[in-house]
């Protein structure tokens, strides 16, 4: 077992990685009362096409299976099923899925070891029948039919679509009703003997334990399980133009105030930064430009053309960064004007450069007081990177202005995707 | 952890003292009974107070400034605690340990200034016309929401109970509202509506009572009144239907309950404990038979206000299963009055309940609140709660669950979205 330590946060995590490939991180805090348990494949709605384990063939699968199969693994054989089992220690289980990862997880205030092995063992073991597989579908049509009844679901689904071209990342992480009808029993087989393999999972345990037992516990819980042998997984390789597929789209929603979005899209492959600096950067950038500290919110505001600050979402499709100025307004026109207007000339000063420096220091600090929170830190480095960052702070603040003046030079504000979103009526 | 409250005359200080965390959380609760012709000026004096003051003209200068107090995180709401409108402002700093000497005083005396330095002229607040074109969209913007937009409209068939206003409040009151009644209201509101202070971190009792005793204005001594028991429904024989229409994918449907005849115990505990089992999580009755065994929804959940003595069900369905969800979920709760209830979703769900109060300690707002019912209805300690929960047996439950009476169902259906549409 390896320690960790995270410099300037007084933090430790320890880390060990199994036989069988599991890698296992364990975040103890005496003060905490609950623990936060998250067991991760990566493995998100982005991967659909691959060769799967025992065969040389790359194949494509239906969208939305990552999605399904998050359904599916926890239906269990015999014994009780994951909300009954977390639920007799008064623990909460849930699951989710993104572009790139599955996590399963749960909350506990007691039980600690069990529940983690009864994790590990629920995940690790897919019972499906057919029947199963067709009541699932009716569960997750519903789930889609949520979501097209919120707008702003509408507008984040539709940036990427038209955004990109062939990215994977164009597609819901949910998929369509048509996809999931699609979907077999042994299409879900295949994708989770394939990506469900402990070598390309990993387990993060915050909360208050005793770390060697804890550890053995893993150990024992994993020893006595078979798997094939899995070498690395070969996925499509994501070929993806530079331009948007649609520069321009007005879509009639039921929405009560228009919805505007402005996506820029930025190739990365020749900027030479690690992916948490990129973000970081455009982080600052962004805010900056277009948060209530801007003079572009200042003016917006007093011309009554927003009354909600213009919100920023930045996505990393491993091709592109796709970077989408959003709100909501009347005055959808002028809006997509000042925006062009303010895009036509990029920049950041020096103060501001610093004191979001010091917003994003604060901010590590604040994260690391929340178990949940916590995890996630540990669990997007993993999925990012591989490892566990243990200079957070050092890495912020190394950030250089002048970096950030060569980024704004490769931003082409003429590759952009306007989208409105606009009452029927 | 320790608690103590020092009785500053017109409010009432309380600290709650951890070095748990590495961040001192203030909230500051000021309520009143709540009045439907009220509820748009407090919702709007939330906004205004955060939006800039007297030293920050501007809500960007005001924004700059809090980021350089190492982003010194302030926010304020609106909620409904029974009968009573808690207009609460909060704010949390990282302790002055992580960052440099006197920053918890600077911190303090920044959020106080909020409150009690807002940007006034002439004794009327000034620049309110953007923060009320916000709050107009915020209460336009509710229709997004199916749920809600749901939940508003079986609000709007009931009368004179506190709950059934929209929180956000209402356009035509909003016309109505210009810089000086604004400012008189405000006025209104440090005067008489009851405060109390929570105050949690690692610090020095004397100092942050120096520094509330220095920097917080308010001096009116206010009569004590905790009455917020909302008076329940009458129990009716015949359960109304309502069908409304909107623009749905999904149709939204409502069921609501009342609560009769509840005791202090039944109401503080074993309420919780039903809702818990009926539809508090994934592993409740109604979840585990209108989604997990029929495939009618993605979600169903019950909430119980003990304090509005009401229960609503919830749940997105498809329409043409509807009806027959509608059915099933009274079946359940048919079955559950005769005390159809498996022994060991009584246990799961109290575990589930104790849980979440040991969970609580982990967050500083979750520790503030359970603070704060303590002082609102006497709230026991956490030791006791989880005593009390435990003693429930499944006979209490029975007992309590024939104390829920379905009131009316509503459904918010696809198809024109008719204001004259009448039952």
């Amino acid at each position: 077992m390896k320690k960790i330590r995270i410099n300037k946060l007084d933090e430790e995590i320890y880390y060990d990685k199994l036989d069988n490939g599991l890698e296992v991180y364990l975040f103890n805090k005496e003060s905490f009362k609950s623990s936060y348990v998250t067991f991760t494949t990566k493995y998100g709605s982005v991967y659909n096409e691959f060769v799967p384990i025992g065969s040389n063939k790359m194949t494509s699968f239906p969208k939305g299976i990552a999605h399904f199969l998050e359904h599916k693994v926890f239906a269990v054989k015999d014994g009780p099923d994951p909300m009954e089992f977390f639920s007799r220690s008064g623990a909460i289980c849930n699951a989710y899925t993104t572009f790139d990862n599955t996590t399963y997880l749960f909350y506990a205030t007691s039980n600690l070891k069990e529940n983690i092995c009864y994790l590990l063992d629920y995940v690790q073991d897919l019972y499906l029948t057919d029947e199963s597989v067709e009541n699932e579908k009716k569960i997750i049509s519903e789930e889609i039919h949520m979501y097209d009844d919120r707008p702003a679901e509408v507008l984040s689904e539709k940036i990427r679509l038209n955004a990109l071209n062939n990215n994977p990342y164009r597609d819901s992480i949910i998929g369509t009703t048509s996809d999931i009808n699609k979907i077999t029993k042994e299409d879900l087989e295949t994708c989770y003997k394939t990506f469900y393999h402990p070598s390309n999972m990993f387990l993060v345990v915050v909360g208050s334990f005793d770390v060697e037992e804890v550890m053995t516990a893993i150990k024992d819980n994993q020893k006595n399980k078979e798997f094939d042998s899995l070498d690395e997984i070969k996925v499509r390789e994501i070929k993806e133009r530079d331009e948007v597929y649609k520069k321009e789209e007005i879509i009639n929603s039921t929405t009560s105030i228009p919805k505007v979005a402005i996506t820029i899209k930025m190739p990365i492959k020749d900027i030479k930064l690690s992916r948490r600096e990129l973000s970081l950067y455009l982080y600052i950038l962004f805010t900056s430009m277009f948060d209530e500290t801007s003079s572009f919110d200042e003016k917006l505001k007093k011309d009554n053309i927003i009354s909600n600050t213009t919100y920023v979402s930045t996505l990393n499709t491993n091709t592109h960064m796709l970077i989408s100025i959003i709100n909501e307004t009347n005055k959808d026109k002028e809006f997509i004007k000042r925006v062009e207007d303010k895009l036509k000339d990029i920049s950041i000063s020096e103060v501001d450069f610093n004191r979001k420096k010091k917003v994003l220091i604060s901010n590590e600090i604040f994260a690391f007081e929340y178990a949940e929170q916590i995890n996630d830190i540990i669990l997007d480095d993993l999925i990012y990177t591989g490892k566990v960052e243990d200079n957070p702070i050092e890495v912020i603040e190394k950030l250089n202005i002048d970096i950030l003046n060569d980024i704004i030079k490769k931003i082409n504000v003429n590759n952009i995707s306007k989208i409105i979103l606009k009452n029927k009526k | 952890m320790n608690f103590e409250t020092i009785n500053m005359g017109a409010y009432n200080l309380h600290f709650i003292k951890t070095n748990k965390f590495k961040t001192i959380t203030i909230d500051v609760d000021f309520y009143r009974k709540i009045r439907k012709e009220e509820i748009t000026k407090r919702n709007l004096l939330k906004m205004i107070l955060l939006d800039s003051s007297k030293n920050y003209k501007t809500e960007k200068e005001l924004i700059i400034e809090s980021e350089n107090l190492y982003d010194i995180k302030v926010s304020s709401s609106i909620s409904r605690l029974g009968s009573f409108s808690n207009l609460s402002f909060q704010t949390k700093f990282l302790n002055e340990r992580y960052t440099e000497k006197n920053m918890n005083k600077e911190s303090i005396v920044f959020f106080l200034d909020l409150i009690f330095n807002p940007n006034i002229e002439n004794n009327a607040f000034i620049n309110i016309d953007k923060q009320k074109e916000k709050l107009r969209q915020d209460i336009i913007s509710i229709k997004d929401n199916k749920p809600r937009l749901a939940h508003l409209k079986l609000m709007e068939k009931y009368k004179n109970r506190e709950y059934v206003y929209n929180t956000f409040g209402y356009i035509d009151d909003l016309d109505d509202i210009d810089g000086k009644n604004l400012y008189e209201y405000y006025k209104e509101v440090l005067d008489k509506d009851q405060i109390d202070i929570f105050v949690l971190g690692d610090f020095s009792s004397s100092e942050m009572r120096d520094i509330f005793r220095e920097y917080f204005k308010v001096n009116t001594f206010k009569k004590d009144n905790k009455k917020l028991l909302v008076k329940e429904l009458d129990i009716r024989k015949r359960i109304v239907r309502y069908h409304e229409y909107d623009d749905v994918n999904q149709d939204q449907v409502l069921l609501l309950l009342s609560l009769n005849n509840l005791n202090d115990f039944e109401r503080k505990y074993t309420i919780k404990v039903l809702n818990e089992i009926l539809g508090g999580s994934s592993n409740s009755i109604l979840f585990s038979r209108v989604r997990e065994d029929k495939g009618y929804c993605y979600y169903v959940n019950s909430s119980v206000k003990a304090y509005d003595n009401t229960m609503i069900i919830n749940s997105g369905v498809e329409s043409k299963n509807t009806e027959k969800c509608i059915k099933l979920i009274r079946k359940i709760l048919k079955e559950v009055k005769e005390g159809k209830i498996d022994d060991k979703v009584i246990k799961s769900s109290i575990n589930t309940i104790v849980s979440g109060i040991n969970a609580s300690f982990d967050n500083p707002i979750g520790i503030i609140n359970t603070y704060f019912s303590k002082v609102l209805v006497g709230t026991e300690d956490a030791e006791e709660r989880i005593k009390a929960f435990r003693s429930i047996t499944k006979e209490d439950i029975i007992r309590v669950s024939k104390k829920i009476n379905l009131n009316s169902i509503l459904t918010l259906e696809k198809g024109a979205n008719n204001e004259e549409n009448k039952d």
